[in-house]
């Protein structure tokens, strides 16, 4: 929510050459069961996807005392246009099958009450919208997205909040990207 | 029929002499990103009744002599009598469409006060996804208005990439 109105103007200057699609309820997060943004998947040509939850930074960013992202994805997806099937970063389906996040049911619950909190904060609603994004991320403490749509929505509250909450992790912000088609071939 | 809705038909009007009557109200639905205002509903502090008709507006389902189907998916529904999931009141039949969540172990929300009900995905339609990674597609709009389906890019490879402004 807000994203179309706070980049609309650099968006319509870059003059893109990908589409760009606007989802106010968080519903790609929502059927692929992600939990963060930026988040990339590679879907092939007959719809099938082959790569999940990577984080899909163009470089790497210093925030604060933090660092985010990588270098390492553009030369995923370069290698996979350029070889396709062949490319060593695709992952097998069996393996695909695996590393789709499965949600507790906690964690599902949290789905409609978030939409709930969507809905509500765009009917103007902003007290109860809050109550039902609070629920959402007492569900699903882990999600992301439920966290920062929340914060972005008070002037200044995202950036300091997100420096919180990172510093208090004890696991990495996003799980290492898979490189194995850079010699490193054991599983993740 | 929990004690709720007693309290609430002494104050309706709508009462036929003999027949449990229906006290309606309009509510909004929250069903796959869709908003849906649903204009009759039975009376119910925990549940959700609409009138069949108007249930594959609410999630796609339709009432037959099977069941409430789904595509391939059907729920065996009671229909000759009133039961968890189908009741007639006044003549009018209802369905249930939170039993039919709840047997689906699709989850749910509902702000009674402001008459919206809002649905997480039903568990078994997500197969595709979960077994076989068949990317569920979506609808969204571009900064024009225009609807892009991921389905459009088939036979291509795509790259999609959340991203948000905070």
């Amino acid at each position: 929510m807000r994203g179309e109105t706070a980049t609309a103007e650099w968006h319509d200057q870059a003059e893109l050459t990908y589409t760009t699609l606007i989802d106010t309820t968080h519903r790609v997060t929502s059927l692929y069961n992600l939990t963060n943004v930026p988040s990339g998947i590679l879907v092939d040509e007959s719809g099938r996807v082959r790569r999940i939850d990577d984080g899909a930074y163009s470089g790497a960013l210093q925030i604060g005392d933090a660092s985010i992202g990588a270098h390492d994805y553009r030369p995923i997806v370069r290698d996979w246009v350029a070889r396709g099937e062949n490319s060593e970063y695709l992952w097998t389906s069996d393996e695909m099958v695996e590393r789709i996040r499965r949600r507790t049911p906690d964690q599902a619950r949290a789905e409609p009450s978030f939409k709930l909190g969507v809905y509500l904060y765009g009917q103007g609603d902003v007290v109860l919208a809050r109550t039902y994004w609070e629920r959402a991320q007492a569900l699903a403490p882990d999600s992301w997205n439920f966290h920062r749509q929340d914060w972005n929505l008070t002037e200044g509250l995202a950036g300091p909040k997100l420096l919180e909450k990172l510093g208090a992790l004890d696991e990495p912000f996003y799980a290492p990207l898979d490189l194995r088609g850079q010699g490193d071939t054991a599983p993740r | 029929m929990g004690h709720g809705r007693r309290l609430v038909l002494a104050f309706t009007s709508f009462a036929l002499a003999g027949v449990p009557a229906a006290a309606q109200g309009a509510v909004t639905v929250l069903y796959d990103d869709q908003v849906i205002d649903i204009e009759r509903t039975l009376a119910d502090p925990n549940d959700l009744w609409v009138v069949p008709e108007d249930l594959p507006r609410v999630n796609r389902f339709e009432l037959k002599p099977e069941g409430a189907c789904l595509d391939e998916l059907c729920v065996p529904v009671v229909q000759d009598r009133d039961s968890e999931m189908f009741v007639t009141r006044g003549g009018q039949p209802w369905f249930n469409v939170t039993a039919l969540a709840r047997r689906l172990e699709q989850a749910y929300v509902a702000d009674h006060d402001r008459g919206i009900w809002s649905f997480g995905q039903i568990p078994v339609t997500r197969t595709g996804f979960l077994g076989s990674a068949i990317a569920p597609d979506f609808e969204l709009p571009n900064r024009q208005g225009t609807m892009v389906r991921l389905s459009d890019f088939r036979g291509k490879k795509v790259l999609v990439v959340t991203w948000a402004s905070w």
